[in-house]
Parts: structure tokens; C-alpha cells; sequence
């Protein structure tokens, strides 16, 4: 029972991930590699928050949005120039960027939290405390999943109405034409700046959530590795819609687990998942390439 | 004087790649993050060569012919198909990416995932004046200068090196004037391999190997081919030098930690000031990319 109740938490972060990942590359067209960064960003902005300053749960939940919010400019201020597979490679550089700063950002002699020592580099974050809302202290499973699940059915709210709004419309317009949004009067790249703003600052929260869950964090969460698991998610399940993205993050996150169960030795099993992620983004290219659900082919 | 030595020859291996990458490039217009599945692969066939047939001839002859028939492989079962049914560049961005993962963990589980090194002992060093040099470093100095040269003498002086100019120049006039694209776009994946394969040689008999060592390299070599230009042939050779030497000069007066960092700055940096490289011609970004 603990084993589920602990996927469906996996899920309700991932499914977060997802819907706000599927803001950019379903509805903007735009493929950014960088999004694993902005995940870590906000599960280190809440852990810090926590930790030191003894902040409760939706305080630094807010805190780590907004600053999630605002390095969001560092890859959507190149976006204005940038286009098709340079912006991929521009977003690499900011996720490069970011990993290498919750990496070095540290001094084996400072105390965590302190101006030379803010991410405790390699080592990692331990002892993250959990949420700790209006005063209740979300520490078993199951009311973790409530919280988790009520987070997730705010955002995909917020996706929801976005995708209905007249925004939303303007941004699938300017996916399939910038020339002629910008034409039509669209501020095209006030749209970028904001769809990516509310992309990173929601997957803050789903970094927070996962932060306080596990209660350790290392600059691990921020690998390439870790966005291109998020991306394969997006691109299995497919974009472009809302049904896409929650598919893909249902797959990937029970894939894994069905492959528990062929009893592999434990050093293959993690190398044979990845692998699989791999031949699953070969085949979708080839085969479906707007993905299982999805509404949209990459250009 | 040292430092400007070991960052001049660590960008010589930056320039092997980029040119590898530029290889497949400029006449497919394929990103091929692929190459650092071939970069890792390469120094395990060669110890299991070596171990196999002998001595280092027969590990050089194993890689070679496994790398590159894995290049070709790749054009021909993933990225050919791929063209046919004019997919996107994002797809094969995202098809090369996959194929990528997939090397990579069949090596993990195959041969493990720790560091392994292609000598035994200490490298022997030479003393020059005031710089000392190792004997990987010389290796890697003097073949992949070599390499270099003779690529962009292919590419310049022979029958071939002009037809896969013209291929990257345009490929549908290259087609009508009824040359084989397809036979020319596998031989630039090929010697892709090689070059490949020789990089990546050259660095592990240097610094050891484990099977992650080929994203990075591959993103070195990407922003190497950035900052020289993409559409020149010469610029990835002078972007990867020039990365090098930064890169070195990060070592000595920073940190080595802040060597990534740096690295991806100057990518960002060129990507909005200068996006064309510094070899590249003038044009608009959304043009240059069809």
C-alpha cells in the first residue's frame, strides 16, 4: 500500500512537470532542455528556505516560484533571437549553467546556507523538513499525497484555463506562424517571456514538492540526464494538448516499475530503463512523431 | 607558456570532434548528438581489441571498423529514414538524442560504469625549455593536428572533399546534377566516425574513459562549432583551439569547477552577439537554417 501510495506522490510531481513542460514545447514550439534546472531550482530555493530560515511549507513554496519566475529570463530573453535547434542549444547552456552553480556553489568550511556555501555542492541538501502547512505537519504518506494531489489539481487548473483563454489561442497562433502573429499585432516575444515564466515557476513547485518528499536534494536532480527523462515524458505522451503530457508521465513513471519485476540485478535495471528511454524516443520519432495523444509534431 | 600549450593541445581534441560534428552537419543538417555515443563506445572496443588481436594496431583496427560501421549504421537505419519522410529537425534532434541514451547504457551494462585508463603506469613526460610535456600529450598534439590537416585537405584539394562541399551547399542541386546523397550523406557519417574515434582515442589514453565521458565532449565540441561558425569548414578547428585555450586559462586563474560555467557563458554570449560565429557568413539566423 506504502509502495503505491509512494508512486502516485512520483506521479502527481511528474504530472506537474509535465503539464507545465508541455507549455513550452506543445504550445510554444519551442524545445528547451533546460527545465530539470528549474525543477532543482525550486526544490533548492524551498529546501534553503526551510532549513535555515525555518520557513513553513507555502511561504517558501511562493518564494521558490517567484524566483523560479524570475531566472526564467535567462532562457526566455534569448528566445527572442534565437529559433528551432539553436534555442534548444541555448536552453542547454542555461541548464549547463544552472547544474554547475547548485554544484560549485559551495565551501567545505562555511555552514550551509551561508553566502560562499549555498548549495552544499556535491554532498547535497540532507535533512529537508516536511511540509508544514497552517501549522500541520504533513509527515505520512497519505496525507503527503493529499497535498500533493491538491498542488497538482491547482495547476493543471491553471494549465487548463490557460489552454482555454484567449492566450493560450494567441500562443498556438504564434506556434504554427510567428511572422504572422507579430504581424497581427502580437507581441510575440512578451508571449515567450510569459509562457516560460509560468512553465519554470510552476515546475518550482513540483521541485518543492519532491524536495520536501524524498528530504534530501543533490545537484543530481539537475542533470541533462534529468531533463531529457522530462522531455522523452512530453514527447511520448505527446504535446500540444492536456491529455498528452499526463499520459507520457504515467508511462514513464510506470515503465520502470513493470521493469522491477523481471528481477534484474540492480546495476543493469537502472541501465536498462534509461536504455529503454532511449529506443522509445527513437520509435515515437519514426513512427508517431506527435506522440501517443498528442495534437502537435515538432517542427 | 604551459598553460598556453595544454590549452592548444586539449583544443586540438575539442577540434577533432567539432569537426566531426560539422562533418555530418553541414551536408545533412542533422544535429548529431549521436557522436557522443560513437565518442564513448570507442575506447572499449579498442581495449577489447588490444586484448584480443594485440598491441595497439589491432585495438586502433577494432574501434575504427566499430565506430565507424556504428555511424553508418545510425545514417542508415535512423537519420536516412527520417529525411525520407521529411520529418523535422526537432525529430531527428530527438531520434539522435535517443539513439545516444541507448549506446550509452548498453556500454554501462556491458562493460561497467567505472573509470578506466588506456595505458598502465605514468605517463612518460618530456621536458621542453620551461614546459613539460606527457607523451599523451604529444600523441594528441601531433596525430590530431594531422588528422586536421588532412581533413581539410580532403575537403579542399580531392574529387570527393568538392562533392560534399556541394552537398552542404545545396542539396537539392547536388541531387539533380544526379550525384548519389545518399552514398554521400553515409560517407560524411563515416568520417564522422573516424574522427570520432581518433578524439576520443587521444583523450582516454590522456585522462581514462567511463561511459558519460561523450555528452560533454560532444557539448564542448557543439560550442566549438558555435563560436567558429556553422557554416565554415575551418571555423569548428578554430573554435575548438580557441575554447581550449579559454578553457586552460579558466584553470589557472579560477578553478577547475568553474570550467563549465565559463564555457557555456561564452556559448550564450556568442549566441546573442555574434550568432553567425566568427567564421560564419552574415545572414539572418531563421535563414541559415532550412
Amino acid at each position: 500500500m506504502n509502495y503505491l501510495i509512494h508512486l502516485l506522490i512520483y506521479l502527481d510531481i511528474y504530472v506537474i512537470v509535465a503539464l507545465s513542460l508541455n507549455l513550452v514545447v506543445g504550445y510554444c514550439g519551442m524545445l528547451t532542455l533546460a527545465h530539470a534546472g528549474y525543477f532543482a531550482l525550486g526544490g533548492y530555493v524551498y529546501a534553503l528556505l526551510a532549513i535555515t530560515l525555518g520557513w513553513s511549507f507555502f511561504p517558501a513554496l511562493l518564494a521558490a516560484i517567484l524566483i523560479a519566475t524570475i531566472v526564467s529570463l535567462a532562457v526566455s530573453l534569448p528566445a527572442w533571437r534565437l529559433k528551432g535547434d539553436f534555442f534548444v542549444l541555448g536552453s542547454l547552456a542555461v541548464q549547463a549553467l544552472l547544474f554547475s552553480l547548485f554544484y560549485n556553489w559551495f565551501d567545505p568550511q562555511a555552514p550551509l546556507g551561508s553566502w560562499s556555501n549555498l548549495t552544499n555542492g556535491p554532498f547535497g541538501i540532507a535533512g529537508i523538513p516536511k511540509p508544514d502547512v497552517l501549522g500541520y505537519n504533513v509527515a505520512d504518506p497519505i496525507s503527503f499525497l493529499i497535498l500533493a494531489t491538491l498542488l497538482t489539481v491547482i495547476c493543471a487548473g491553471i494549465f487548463w484555463r490557460l489552454k482555454a483563454s484567449p492566450w493560450g489561442r494567441v500562443l498556438i497562433a504564434m506556434r504554427e506562424d510567428e511572422l504572422a502573429a507579430r504581424g497581427l499585432g502580437k507581441n510575440t516575444r512578451l508571449l515567450k517571456v510569459q509562457a516560460l515564466a509560468i512553465s519554470c515557476g510552476l515546475v518550482a513547485v513540483a521541485g518543492a514538492l519532491y524536495a520536501s518528499y524524498i528530504g534530501y536534494l543533490d545537484p543530481s536532480s539537475a542533470t541533462l540526464n534529468e531533463s531529457i527523462l522530462i522531455l522523452s515524458m512530453v514527447l511520448v505522451g505527446g504535446v500540444g494538448n492536456f491529455r498528452g503530457p499526463i499520459v507520457g508521465a504515467i508511462i514513464l513513471i510506470t515503465l520502470p516499475e513493470l521493469l522491477r519485476f523481471l528481477h534484474l540485478p540492480d546495476a543493469q535495471a537502472a541501465n536498462l530503463r534509461l536504455a529503454c528511454y532511449g529506443l522509445l524516443l527513437v520509435l515515437m520519432m519514426h513512427f508517431r512523431p506527435q506522440g501517443i495523444s498528442g495534437e502537435y509534431r515538432l517542427k | 607558456m604551459q598553460i598556453l600549450i595544454n590549452g592548444f593541445i586539449s583544443g586540438i581534441a575539442i577540434a577533432l570532434l567539432a569537426m566531426a560534428f560539422q562533418m555530418v552537419y553541414l551536408p545533412t543538417r542533422v544535429l548529431f548528438v549521436g557522436l557522443a555515443g560513437l565518442y564513448t563506445l570507442a575506447p572499449y572496443l579498442f581495449q577489447m581489441g588490444a586484448s584480443e588481436l594485440g598491441g595497439w594496431m589491432g585495438g586502433l583496427l577494432v574501434s575504427l571498423c566499430g565506430v565507424v560501421t556504428l555511424a553508418v549504421l545510425f545514417e542508415w537505419a535512423n537519420h536516412a529514414p527520417l529525411t525520407r519522410k521529411r520529418a523535422s529537425e526537432g525529430a531527428h534532434l530527438i531520434a539522435s538524442l535517443g539513439l545516444y541514451i541507448l549506446v550509452v547504457q548498453v556500454v554501462a551494462m556491458i562493460w561497467g560504469n567505472e573509470t578506466r585508463t588506456l595505458r598502465t603506469g605514468l605517463d612518460v613526460t618530456y621536458a621542453m625549455g620551461d614546459t613539460i610535456l606527457t607523451q599523451s600529450q604529444l600523441l594528441m598534439g601531433g596525430v590530431g593536428l594531422l588528422l586536421l590537416l588532412a581533413v581539410l585537405a580532403m575537403l579542399y584539394l580531392t574529387d570527393i572533399g568538392l562533392r560534399l562541399r556541394a552537398l552542404a551547399d545545396n542539396p537539392t542541386q547536388f541531387a539533380l546534377y544526379g550525384y548519389n546523397v545518399d552514398a554521400h550523406r553515409l560517407l560524411a557519417f563515416a568520417l564522422a566516425g573516424v574522427l570520432a574515434t581518433a578524439a576520443s582515442l587521444l583523450t582516454a589514453r590522456d585522462i581514462g574513459f567511463d561511459p558519460h565521458t561523450g555528452l560533454n565532449a560532444t557539448l564542448l565540441a557543439i560550442v566549438a562549432v558555435i563560436i567558429g561558425g556553422r557554416t565554415s569548414l575551418i571555423g569548428p578547428i578554430i573554435g575548438g583551439l580557441l575554447l581550449g585555450l579559454i578553457r586552460a586559462q579558466v584553470v589557472w586563474q579560477f578553478s577547475a569547477r568553474w570550467q563549465e560555467a565559463v564555457t557555456f557563458l561564452v556559448l550564450a554570449l556568442f549566441l546573442l552577439l555574434r550568432p553567425q560565429g566568427l567564421f560564419g557568413r552574415e545572414t539572418r539566423i531563421e535563414t541559415t537554417v532550412k
